[in-house]
């Protein structure tokens, strides 16, 4: 094998978080750390190195991978990176933790490798399998604070998730009675005809899969993993689980040939504008802002999933709109577990004045708020206008207007929220709040500069990407 | 008629009434030998297609179903049931029952002609439609009832339900022992560690009104 060869990168995407994940259990609390780290960056290299060489390919019907995979999995490596990188900052913080600092590095690892390994396999099969070892992995990172909501949350998350699961694996065992394989790529290379049964398998994977999506109404895990889980692993489901996931749908999605049944197409509309649409009324009523962020991801799905319906145009601004997402969830993530360590509290009405308080932090979450919620110039706001001019495209623009109404609801339920934080005073004296150094908010500023760049610049690599994976999904570029 | 190709319908007339018996239940403890005994007879279809057809993976899952979900995780349940010291009946479930039973009947004659109707000749098997029944009343089970241990039983139901399907009409499906011992993984990881978690934090198995945890 050469270094041009993909197979030694997705070794090493593979072997770094899992090699990372085991020297981290080393009961030293340096040396764990580079092991989670080294890891972790090791993993980047890997993901960045197929981005670069396009690797596209498929190994034996069992490891497989195109365009698609390799924005996945540039954007899941890179926000395992700067979560890794971030923890260190935010568990000198924790106490009476229930995990040591070695467990929980080493099942960020397995988490991380849980999703990679779903994006680098061919077989539908393996993928859910990697989907639901995300959810092993995952749920006891939620409840490392040892609180009884974080355990109620965790408890939520694995049944609901694990349940949802278990109705796309039926739709796998259908898929599998109406096709006889489970290979992705040679299904998506020759189409099964579009019976009754591959459709029906395709609708109950969408209600399987877009319960870890967090699709209305099988999203109520969602607010509460999100709200209890420790802020790096928060910015992991919110930037990369819910897309891996969604991802996992997609392959089962594109076994359709082109034109999809409308019906299909209309259940994907009507899945994903109720989950815009509810989650941008009911981000208007929190009161913990870690809550505020999990619904804001929750219609940002919501509209990934109405791209997907919509296809064309629509399908290049649900990938762009993913990625930037990712970058710019996580740094909201970052500094509210910040904010939640300098003030003690996630309640929005309890939290005052942070411009003075926790200037840099304060300064990063009024960047990350707008960032998350599709406001220009940030990739997000690309992303939601090639869905809008989507909708618009093949004719339905009463779907346009209620995209809009949920965009604009969530933009402006969220930054009056964070802005009263950061911007609103209170009568009694708020003493300053620890923000160090080592405080992690510059990691903040990192992945919200990336959200940025990807909304002004084409950037090398990544967009041509994002272009040939729109390709790969049956859709096409501007 | 031969008596042998009976074996599976009458298997699967048994698996569909312990589905009904459990939406019937309020006490946890019957709840947990109820669902043994569905996985038990599960266990013993995999067993008899195992036998029938030379199918190794069906023995090998055959007893998977019985060494994990007969035994195991059972006997994990009914620690916890001791170790929280619980009353041994749903709270709030106990007046709910009756409107269950009607609901979990309804559901399962509305599912089995849904797929009879759809999908009856994709699946010419005896019963094709009989894991997807399951499956709906496992889920019926998830949905209605706010007791942990009991959730877990609903979930267990499902598991089922897919190991079901696997044997009756997912033939040669790849990786099915694989799925079949990665469901199980998570079942042990529901019932041993999040359950032990709670009781340590918590103390009680049911679920209280958390304020945190609410909009």
């Amino acid at each position: 094998m050469t270094l041009t060869d993909p197979l030694w990168w997705i070794f090493l995407l593979l072997a770094a978080p899992m090699a990372g994940s085991i020297l981290s259990l080393i009961p030293h609390p340096e040396i764990s750390r580079a092991a989670a780290r080294a890891g972790a960056l090791a993993a980047v290299v890997a993901a960045t190195s197929l981005l670069v060489l396009r690797s596209q390919g498929e190994w034996g019907g069992v490891l497989g991978i195109d365009a698609l995979s390799d924005v996945f999995i540039f954007t899941v490596a890179a926000i395992y990176a700067t979560s890794v990188w971030y923890s260190s900052a935010y568990l000198r913080y924790i106490h009476n933790s229930f995990l040591s600092p070695q467990v929980y590095y080493a099942l960020m690892g397995a988490f991380a490798l849980a999703m990679l390994a779903s994006l680098v396999v061919a077989d539908l099969g393996l993928m859910w399998i990697g989907i639901e070892a995300t959810t092993v992995a995952s749920a006891l990172l939620i409840v490392l604070e040892r609180k009884p909501s974080s355990v109620e949350a965790a408890w939520r998350y694995t049944l609901i998730a694990s349940a949802g699961l278990t109705i796309a694996l039926f739709a796998l065992l259908l898929l599998y009675v109406s096709t006889g394989t489970l290979d992705a790529f040679a299904l998506a290379a020759s189409p099964p005809v579009p019976t009754l049964l591959v459709q029906m398998a395709v609708a109950l994977a969408l209600v399987g899969y877009g319960t870890k999506v967090g699709l209305f109404p099988m999203h109520s895990w969602l607010p509460d993993a999100h709200s209890e889980a420790p802020s790096p692993v928060s910015a992991l489901f919110s930037g990369v689980l819910l897309p891996t996931a969604l991802y996992a749908f997609l392959r089962v999605y594109r076994v359709l040939a082109m034109p999809v049944p409308s019906d299909l197409t209309d259940l994907l509309l009507a899945f994903g504008l109720l989950t815009a649409l509810v989650a941008a009324f009911l981000l208007q009523q929190q009161r913990s802002f870690k809550r505020l962020f999990a619904y804001s991801s929750m219609e940002v799905m919501g509209l990934a999933v109405v791209g997907v319906s919509l296809g064309g145009v629509a399908l290049y601004g649900v990938l762009i709109l993913l990625v930037s997402h990712a970058f710019a969830k996580s740094a909201a993530f970052y500094c509210s577990g910040n904010v939640l360590r300098g003030t003690g509290t996630t309640r929005i009405d309890s939290v005052h004045d942070l411009r003075h308080r926790m200037p840099w932090t304060g300064a990063a979450w009024v960047l990350a708020a707008p960032a998350v919620t599709g406001a220009p110039p940030f990739g997000t706001f690309v992303g939601e206008l090639l869905i809008i001019v989507g909708a618009v495209a093949v004719g339905a623009d009463w779907v346009a207007v209620l995209v809009i109404v949920a965009v604009l609801l969530a933009f402006l339920g969220v930054n009056a929220q964070v802005g009263g934080m950061v911007f609103g005073t209170t009568a009694e004296p708020t003493p300053p709040a620890e923000e160090g150094a080592e405080s992690g908010v510059s990691l903040a500023y990192l992945n919200v500069g990336v959200a940025l760049v990807l909304g002004i610049v084409s950037l090398p690599y990544l967009s041509s990407a994002l272009r040939a994976a729109t390709l790969v999904l049956g859709g096409h570029v501007p | 008629m031969d008596p042998a190709s009976d074996v599976v319908p009458l298997l699967g007339v048994g698996i569909l009434l312990t589905a009904l018996y459990l939406q019937s239940e309020s006490f946890v403890d019957p709840l947990v030998w109820g669902v043994a005994l569905q996985s038990a007879l599960i266990g013993m279809l995999l067993g008899w297609l195992a036998w029938t057809e030379h199918n190794l993976d069906f023995a090998v899952i055959a007893v998977l179903a019985v060494a994990i979900r007969v035994f195991l995780i059972p006997y994990v349940l009914r620690r916890q049931i001791h170790a929280f010291r619980w009353r041994a009946r749903e709270l709030r479930a106990s007046n709910r029952v009756t409107g269950h039973v009607l609901a979990a009947v309804a559901v399962a004659v509305i599912a089995w002609f849904v797929f009879q109707q759809a999908l009856a000749s994709s699946f010419p098997e005896l019963g094709g439609a009989l894991p997807f029944v399951l499956l709906v009343q496992g889920l019926l089970m998830l949905a209605t009832r706010s007791n942990t241990i009991v959730q877990v039983t609903g979930y267990l139901e499902e598991e089922n339900a897919i190991v079901y399907a696997g044997a009756l009409f997912a033939r040669g499906f790849p990786l099915f022992i694989e799925v079949v011992i990665f469901l199980d993984v998570l079942g042990v990881v529901l019932v041993g560690v999040i359950l032990s978690i709670q009781r340590d934090v918590t103390g009680t198995p049911e679920e209280r009104p958390i304020e945190e945890l609410t909009g």
